[in-house]
């Protein structure tokens, strides 16, 4: 098998080499953490011994050694699988592993694999501890779960293949063919703003992406931060407002689980205090935002949170 | 209950989308399937060959990786057609693979004297097959052809993932909405199920009528 | 049916040869228009496969791969098992068995796996069944496939003569010995050339692992290309592996099914 597979990669390769080439910009690897950012986790505090309650979802964590975290493999910049390591990178992965060297003095994270709807059942039965997965806080969802934070704030905006005219506000799309990923927020967006575009939509971002490039649909509506690292991989596509939602990012816990939504709060106020949460940022983020870390987001100060 | 009747706009519109793909590329795949079968019974090696090769190749791929293949992948090769032609022909291509095999095996089931009487009455290879053996076969087939079709409507919901808003696509819409997946999929589920006891019913008429020519 | 034609004589031979050549040639002709667009379009450019000639992106798809048959086979195990029971059931005396059988075979069998995966996604976890990645995967499939088992088994079963049966009652054993000695393992024989393609059907279907975000080889190929941003590449190499995968089950099919024909002949002349 392995032979074989040796030998098809090898005749694809020549095949590749005799392919004209009038290359389109080819993208480079996102997310490669930049090495000047890498110890990060260093910096990052851990919680006093007296912080670990007796009985507290805490102290089950720290008996367990390990977090389980409620997470995605497929969304670059924020929690993207590298194949070559097998690591899950990214800015919510990173706060991941911060939180779990808070409490167990090492980062060590189980990220459990949770697309979908099912989060809020994820946490309910304990299969994970906490998620960060791009969780927009709301009072809908927080009538299921709590969340700490928030710690984050992103929103959704619009792209298009660069020359495209006439977009440049959401209820420009009113009647034309608009992409949007399956599940995502941007669906029940796209409904609200601009009620009358056709909404299709796609299991990734990359095929978002293609689709849009052969003209699928005339514009893309997705989170900020994937849209920017979209563009820049690829200079064929063109950011064409700022954002137009706010999403506060949460994390997300048990319902009613007060003292654990406490020692989450305090732990991202210190995070934040010490630079991690701004280091975490430039190490990710940073790489397709230029300039320097925002200022992070009011814990509580979003209704649900 | 009243979730349905509210959405009854879109899933009706599903529904409609879900009956135009299984009916088009079905009937696709009949003609396509009947090629592939004359290919493979065919006198020439290299015709036989392209028949074999056709199956192989199409009943081993998973129809998803062909679907998002063939939308994704022919724009680039200079062929580009709305989300929904492409879905009828991809799933039109891959049926065919299985309906040449059904009719394959119906002309397999063929008494060989029946195709020897053909030949010694001077009927050529193309006028033995289709006055003497595909009538027969035909008969045969009724029932796998009626599997491969309800199979066809299952199919046609993978449509979904390159963009056509089919039943079962418009029932999750509905759902993201509505967060009331037990009476939508259970409506969605049960529009699948009259549509194949449609196509049962029809099938078990069909070879009755078949039988007693014999 | 080779009675329906004559052995080509040499002048078909060569018409034959002519077409062949020429057929070949717009074939190649077409493919080397196709591969020419293609290029045009960047997608052949060494970058661009560059990472699918090295060893890291092959073991991440290679472990997809692994995930892919062990969904495959649970499902199968599972599928085969409850599959029985239910053509069991259909074939049973008792009405009370016999009819949620044969309403479970009928139904199942005409609702989209899909849709079931959708159920087992959103609608079991409202109810507070959430379950892990795996199963998610592999119940709707065990769901939709033990229909399609039941039916092929019941097929088998009734395709043993009657006399099978009789014989057994008659030397003294119970029906379910009867069933278990003699009736199905004979009618286990017959249909396995279909378990073994409904099997390699059920192969294709853990590609729903896509949609539950499993990690099999399909929703491997969407994290690599989320990753490399690649997608056409991955694809295409998503479905070689799949091709080569299925082909040579295809192939043990057909000589199992070859195997076993000739030794049911070897047993008839012996008789």
């Amino acid at each position: 098998m392995k032979r074989l597979v040796a030998v098809v990669a090898a005749s694809v390769l020549g095949l590749a080499a005799c392919g004209e080439s009038s290359s389109p910009a080819v993208p480079a690897v996102p997310g490669e953490p930049s090495q000047k950012g890498t110890d990060v986790l260093a910096k990052a505090p851990v919680a006093a011994a007296a912080d670990i309650l007796p009985g507290s979802t805490m102290e089950k964590i720290k008996k367990r050694g390990e977090l389980l975290v409620g997470g995605s493999l497929d969304a670059p910049l924020l929690s993207q699988q590298n194949p070559v390591t097998g690591e899950v990178e990214g800015f919510d992965a990173e706060m991941g592993k911060a939180l779990a060297k808070y409490i167990l003095g090492e980062p060590k994270v189980k990220i459990v694999n949770s697309a979908s709807e099912t989060r809020e059942a994820l946490l309910a039965n304990g299969t994970v501890d906490v998620v960060f997965q791009t969780y927009t806080i709301t009072e809908e969802r927080a009538k299921q779960v709590s969340f700490a934070g928030p710690y984050y704030t992103s929103g959704l905006t619009i792209a298009v293949k660069k020359g495209t005219s006439g977009i440049a506000k959401p209820e420009d799309l009113n009647g034309k063919k608009v992409l949007a990923g399956a599940n995502t927020p941007a669906i029940p967006a796209i409904k609200k703003l601009a009620p009358q575009a056709e909404i299709i939509t796609f299991g990734s971002d990359p095929e978002c992406i293609q689709a849009l490039k052969q003209d699928r649909g005339v514009a893309y509506v997705q989170d900020e931060t994937l849209l920017i690292a979209d563009a820049q991989k690829d200079p064929s596509i063109q950011i064409v407002t700022k954002p137009f939602t706010v999403d506060p990012y949460g994390i997300g816990l048990k319902h009613g689980d007060d003292q654990f939504k406490k020692f989450l709060n305090d732990w991202l106020k210190k995070t934040q205090d010490a630079g991690v949460w701004q280091g975490i940022w430039k190490k990710f983020i940073g790489t397709v935002v230029t300039g320097e870390a925002p200022q992070p987001p009011q814990i509580g100060s979003v209704p649900g949170s | 209950m009243s979730v349905l009747l509210d959405h009854l706009p879109e899933l009706w519109q599903g529904l409609i989308v879900t009956f135009q793909l299984t009916a088009a590329s079905f009937a696709g795949a009949a003609v396509l399937g009947a090629l592939v079968c004359a290919l493979r019974v065919s006198p020439v090696r290299v015709l036989r060959a392209i028949g074999t090769a056709y199956v192989e190749a199409f009943q081993n791929l998973p129809l998803l990786v062909l679907l998002v293949l063939a939308f994704f992948g022919l724009p680039e090769i200079g062929i580009k057609a709305e989300p929904l032609v492409t879905a009828i022909v991809v799933i039109a291509v891959y049926e065919a693979a299985y309906v040449g095999e059904a009719l394959r095996s119906g002309v397999n089931s063929v008494g060989k004297g029946q195709g020897e009487a053909a030949r010694a009455i001077g009927l050529t290879f193309s006028q033995s097959l289709r006055h003497v053996i595909l009538p027969q076969a035909l008969r045969t087939v009724v029932q796998p052809l009626g599997n491969i079709f309800i199979a066809t409507t299952m199919n046609t919901a993978l449509a979904a993932a390159v963009g056509v808003v089919d039943l079962t696509a418009a029932a999750n819409r509905v759902n993201l909405i509505e967060a009331q997946p037990i009476p939508i999929f259970v409506g969605a589920g049960l529009a699948y199920a009259l549509i194949a006891s449609v196509a049962g019913f029809v099938t078990g008429r069909l070879e009755r009528r078949l039988v007693m020519l014999r | 049916m080779t009675v329906l034609f004559d052995e080509p004589g040499p002048k078909a031979r060569r018409r034959i040869r002519v077409a062949t050549v020429l057929g070949t040639l717009a074939a190649v002709a077409l493919v080397a228009l196709a591969v020419r667009q293609f290029a045009a379009n960047g997608q052949l450019d060494a970058a661009r496969w560059q990472p699918y000639a090295t060893w890291p992106m092959w073991r991440y798809l290679l472990t997809g791969l692994w995930s892919t048959f062990l969904a495959a086979v649970v499902s199968a195990a599972l599928s085969m098992a409850f599959g029985l029971l239910l053509a069991l059931g259909r074939l049973s005396d008792r009405r009370w068995l016999r009819l949620p059988a044969a309403a479970y075979v009928e139904v199942v069998r005409v609702i989209p796996a899909l849709l079931l995966v959708y159920v087992v996604l959103f609608a079991l976890p409202r109810y507070g069944l959430d379950l892990p990645l795996f199963w998610k995967l592999c119940v709707p499939l065990t769901a939709s496939n033990a229909a399609a088992f039941a039916e092929i088994f019941r097929a088998g079963i009734n395709s043993v003569e009657r006399g099978q049966t009789e014989a057994g009652l008659a030397v003294g054993l119970t029906r379910f010995q009867t069933m278990r000695l003699i009736v199905l393992p004979q009618a286990i024989r017959r249909v396995l050339p279909s378990i073994v393609s409904q099997s390699v059907g059920l192969l294709k279907d853990t590609s729903l692992g896509f949609v539950v975000s499993y990690g099999e080889l399909l929703y491997s190929g969407k994290v690599l290309a989320a990753y490399n941003g690649l997608l056409i590449q991955t694809y295409l190499v998503v479905a070689l592996v799949y091709l080569v995968v299925n082909a040579s089950l295809s192939k043990l099919a057909r000589t199992l099914e070859a195997r076993q024909s000739a030794s049911l002949r070897r047993r008839a002349a012996r008789a």
